[in-house]
Formats: structure tokens, sequence, C-alpha cells
């Protein structure tokens, strides 16, 4: 790979998009060079505004955003090299997963589009030759065929907004694999998700959004590793919250404590992985029943806000 | 080396104009044109060819034919069918998030609206000019029938622009052109010269006033101004349409 093919690919300086009183994306820096990026962040985080933005769909509020060097929402030549699988799961009803890719090949000018569909679409795993519209496709394949006329034109830079929604396993660990294998090429892929462990399997780097703001950016170990030693909070229910509590203090195994009516009780905890070794053994010491276990803000919207406060 | 000289060489193609208006034009006739659509714009032309027919029985079946195919022609049929397909070619597009598709293309953006001007006046002036004019002709007056060919097809064009550029600019765009159908190329075009002259259905009719032995209300207007109008009217639409298109944001 040359030195130029290192450059970053797309730039976001100082990004922020509102609409009215909302602000969807905050002050948002960033740059990507080739192979996968992943854009992880929950639902109504910005990914999309940021997606959108990226591509010229949507313009920047304030800050610049650069594509291969160049503005993409005032220039068109630079959309050639740009590919977009939408969130959208809406398609054009009247054609077959062929003719609609071989639009976005025709209107690509690219010499032979047939052709062009064909590939595309034979590399997502669908049958070129198929003649059903595509409102007959299951959601699975109609996401396939956003993914195939995103490709068609052999696009540098590529923005896949949720492209795994609708997939079975099989199939999404196939649309993973041809991500990977786009990045590897040089082609710089940015990936967005909201779901953990689709983000881990794409690749090592990632940016991490919530609340319209850039919580984190890197690779993806060190999130894991600082998921792993943040604070995390526990709901017992017990019939002995305070010989519970007094004992998983007096062991260290939680930071803080609080009684909650008569049997309930929130644990803070350093070690979540030692709470859970600890809880049932020290529960049985003070011969208490643990009547129900809850973590709390273990979801990925917890995750994200952690990663906010820090 | 530019990061530029990396690319594929099938994403450094040069757009070619002719074949994406061509790719977007065809698309846009296959999204805009179904069943009901086509029923409902036949079944108002119908409806004119069967008033030319009643109008044979007239008096005066030349001028009975010219307030027909004016009045209800020009008035309604043109405009609503114009209305029903020139606001959906590109508003179903924003409605179903389908614009995401054709924006970020290497496409000039006046290419769209023009295609979808283009489609529109495909579909909807042989549905609605050929009737009209067999409308003249089932009523015997022969010589309206060109007259009224020329008028309608250039009123459909102007209207198809008109709201090809409604359907981008404005939510609910069927219904404000219902209600400019309606209240402003009827209602306030016969309420006084001053507003008829800014209608137009005024500058269609005039074409159709060209006819001999025909008085056609509103038809005032000069018919080489109408001839330069109403394609104006259709280009103005055209070019609103394709500066919203520029600068909308797409969802």
């Amino acid at each position: 790979m040359s030195a130029a093919t290192r450059e970053p690919r797309i730039v976001a300086e100082g990004v922020s998009r509102w609409f009215g009183t909302l602000v969807a994306v905050s002050d948002v820096s960033f740059d990507i060079g080739p192979g996968v990026t992943a854009l992880l962040g929950p639902n109504g985080a910005g990914k999309s505004t940021m997606l959108r933005m990226l591509c010229g769909l949507a313009r920047p509020s304030r800050g610049t955003i650069r594509v291969l060097g160049r503005d993409p929402r005032s220039d068109v030549g630079v959309t050639r090299s740009i590919g977009l699988v939408p969130q959208q799961g809406s398609v054009f009803e009247p054609l077959t997963a062929r003719e609609f890719v071989r639009l976005t090949a025709a209107l690509h000018a690219l010499r032979d589009p047939d052709a062009a569909a064909t590939a595309a679409l034979e590399t997502v795993g669908l049958d070129p030759s198929d003649t059903r519209r595509l409102p007959a496709y299951s959601k699975g394949m109609r996401q396939r065929v956003k993914v195939a006329q995103g490709i068609v034109h052999d696009p540098v830079v590529l923005l896949l907004d949720e492209p795994l929604t609708g997939l079975d396993p099989r199939q999404r660990a196939d649309m993973i694999a041809l991500f990977r294998r786009l990045g590897a090429e040089g082609r710089c892929v940015l990936v967005s998700s909201h779901v953990l462990d689709e983000v881990e399997r794409l690749g090592s780097r990632i940016l991490v959004m919530s609340q319209g703001r850039l919580a984190a950016a890197g690779d993806f170990r060190e999130l894991r590793a600082l998921m792993d030693d943040r604070p995390l909070r526990v709901r017992v229910r017990t019939d002995r919250p305070r010989e519970l509590a007094g004992a998983l203090l007096e062991a260290g195994t939680v930071v803080s404590a609080r009684l909650d009516g008569d049997e309930g009780l929130e644990l803070d905890t350093n070690d979540a992985k030692g709470l859970a070794r600890a809880l049932a053994p020290v529960a049985r010491d003070r011969d208490a029943s643990l009547l129900e276990v809850v973590p709390l803000d273990a979801d990925l919207e917890g995750v994200f806000r952690y990663l906010v406060q820090r | 080396m530019s990061t530029m000289d990396t690319l594929p060489a099938a994403s450094a193609e040069r757009p070619r104009t002719a074949a994406s208006l061509g790719a977007l034009y065809r698309l846009l006739l296959r999204t805009q044109v179904t069943v009901p659509r086509l029923l409902g714009i036949v079944a108002l032309g119908a409806l004119s060819v069967l008033l030319g027919v009643f109008a044979r029985w007239d008096d005066d079946p030349v001028q009975a034919a010219a307030e027909a195919v004016t009045s209800y022609g020009l008035g309604f049929v043109v405009p609503l069918a114009a209305l029903w397909l020139g606001t959906a070619a590109i508003g179903d597009l924003v409605e179903d998030r389908l614009l995401v598709y054709l924006w970020l293309k290497p496409v000039p953006r006046w290419q769209l609206p023009a295609a979808a001007v283009l489609a529109t006046i495909t579909v909807v002036a042989p549905l609605t000019a050929l009737p009209l004019a067999a409308s003249a002709l089932a009523a015997g007056a022969g010589e309206l029938a060109v007259a009224v060919l020329l008028a309608a097809s250039l009123a459909v064009c102007a209207y198809a622009g008109l709201f090809v550029a409604a359907g981008l600019w404005l939510r609910r765009a069927a219904w404000w052109g219902l209600a400019f159908v309606l209240l402003w190329e009827n209602a306030a075009a016969y309420a006084s010269e001053g507003t008829a002259r800014f209608t137009l259905t005024s500058w269609a009719r005039s074409i159709v006033a060209t006819a001999p032995w025909v008085d056609v209300p509103l038809g005032g207007r000069s018919v080489v101004a109408a001839l330069f109008v109403l394609p104006a009217v259709a280009v103005a639409g055209g070019l609103a349409a394709t500066v919203r298109y520029r600068r909308a944001d797409v969802d």
C-alpha cells in the first residue's frame, strides 16, 4: 500500500448538527483511513446523522467534512467514490434486484452496468437472474441488495448504516467477511452499529458515539478493557438485606450498598466478576435467600453513558 | 501521488448526461405509473369525451364543445391529472425515503427534476390532451381539435413543472395543489380580469380561443404570449425544483 492510500479518507472537524433545539451531533472530530472502522452507539446517538453528513446528504450546522479531500455536500464528483448503504428498508418496489443495482451502475456511468450489477449481486450472494420484484424479497435479501447497490461502482469509501440488520447469523458472517475483505483491499469502510458483538467482529478500530458526542475512539480492545473495569450497579432482592450488605462490604466485594425497602439492596462494585463469584457463598453463609439479582446499567446504553461521563 | 490516483477505474468514469437522464426518466415512469393513477386519469378523460358527445345535441355544438373542453378539460382534467402525478414524481421518493439512492450519484442536480417533469408530461399529456381533442371531435367541432390538443399539451407542461416543484418544496403538496386548482385556477380566475391573467388556465384557454366561431371564457390573452408563457412556467418549475433539490437535506 502506498503512502497516499494510508492518508485519511474521511476527515470530520468540529462537526455539529442541530435540528431546532435538538442537538443531534455535537462537536465531533475524527479522521478515518483505509480499512474497516466501526461507528458504535445506541439508537439515537447521532450515528445516522453523522453518516448522512459524511456522504453529503445533510449539511453540518457547524464544522467541516472532507472525503478524499473534497466537500461531499457541494462536490457532486466525489460521489463517484462513495458508496452508501442507508439504514432505511425502503427500496424501489417496481424494480427487481438486478434492475435496482443496474440503475446505480448506470447513474455512475459504468461502461457495462449489466455486468457490474451481476458481479455485485453475486458478491452478496444473490441470484442476478431472479425476476421477482423487491417487495417479494425477505428483509435480509433486501438488505443484501442494498449492499450490492452500495458496492457496484467499486467505491473507495463505503459507508454502511446498520447493514447487518435483518440478516441471519450465516449471512452476517458472510457480510462481515465481505466488509473486512473490502477494508483489506484498501477501501475505507465505515460501518455503524448499535450491537457490540457485531462491532467486535468487524475490526479493531472503533468510534463510539453517544448523545451526539464522540465518546471514544481507538482500538476495540481498549474499549473492552474499559468496559470490564467500569463500575457496575446490581440490584439484589433478599430476605436479609442488612446482613448481606454488611458481609459484602466487609469482604471488599462492593464499594457501596444502599437499602431499598425491606428486601431491596443496590450494590456498586468495581469488580463485576468478583461479585458474581462471591454473592452466592456470602448469602449462604449468612443464611440469606437470594430472591432476585439484576445488573443495572449492563445494557449498551449504560456502557455508552459511562464512556461519555469519563 | 494523490489520494484520487488510487480510485478504481470503474469509479473514475465520467457521467454521461443522456444516459443518466434516461435512467432517471425510466425509473420515474415506473414508479409514477400505477394502475389506480392510470384508471383515475383515464376516467377523467373518458368523462370529457362523454361531455363532447352530449354537446353534439346542443343548438351550437361548437360553442358547447369549446365550453366543455375549456371549463371541464382545461379547468379540471389537465391540472388535476398533472397534480396527481407531478407532486408524486419526487414527492413520493421523499416520503418513502428513496431519494438517498438518487442524490448520492455523480449526476447533475437538474436531471432528477427534469426527468420528473418529462415523465409527468409523458403520462399526462396523451391521457388528457387526446381525450379532450376527441371530445371536440365527438361534438362535431373538428375545427377545435388541434387548438385543444395544443392548449392541453402546453398546459400539461406548465402544470407538470409547477407540481413537480411543489412536490419538493411543500409537505402535503397534493392538498396544496388541489387548493390551488380549485381556488386559484378556477374560482379566482373567474373573479376578475386582474387575477385571471395570472392563472395558467386562462393562457391555455387563449390558445383554444384561436379556433373560429367560438367564444372561450377567460380566453382573452394573446395566443403568441400563451405559447411562450406555458413552456416558461414549465421551465421555471423545473428550475425551482432543482434549487430545492440542491439545497435539501436528504433523509
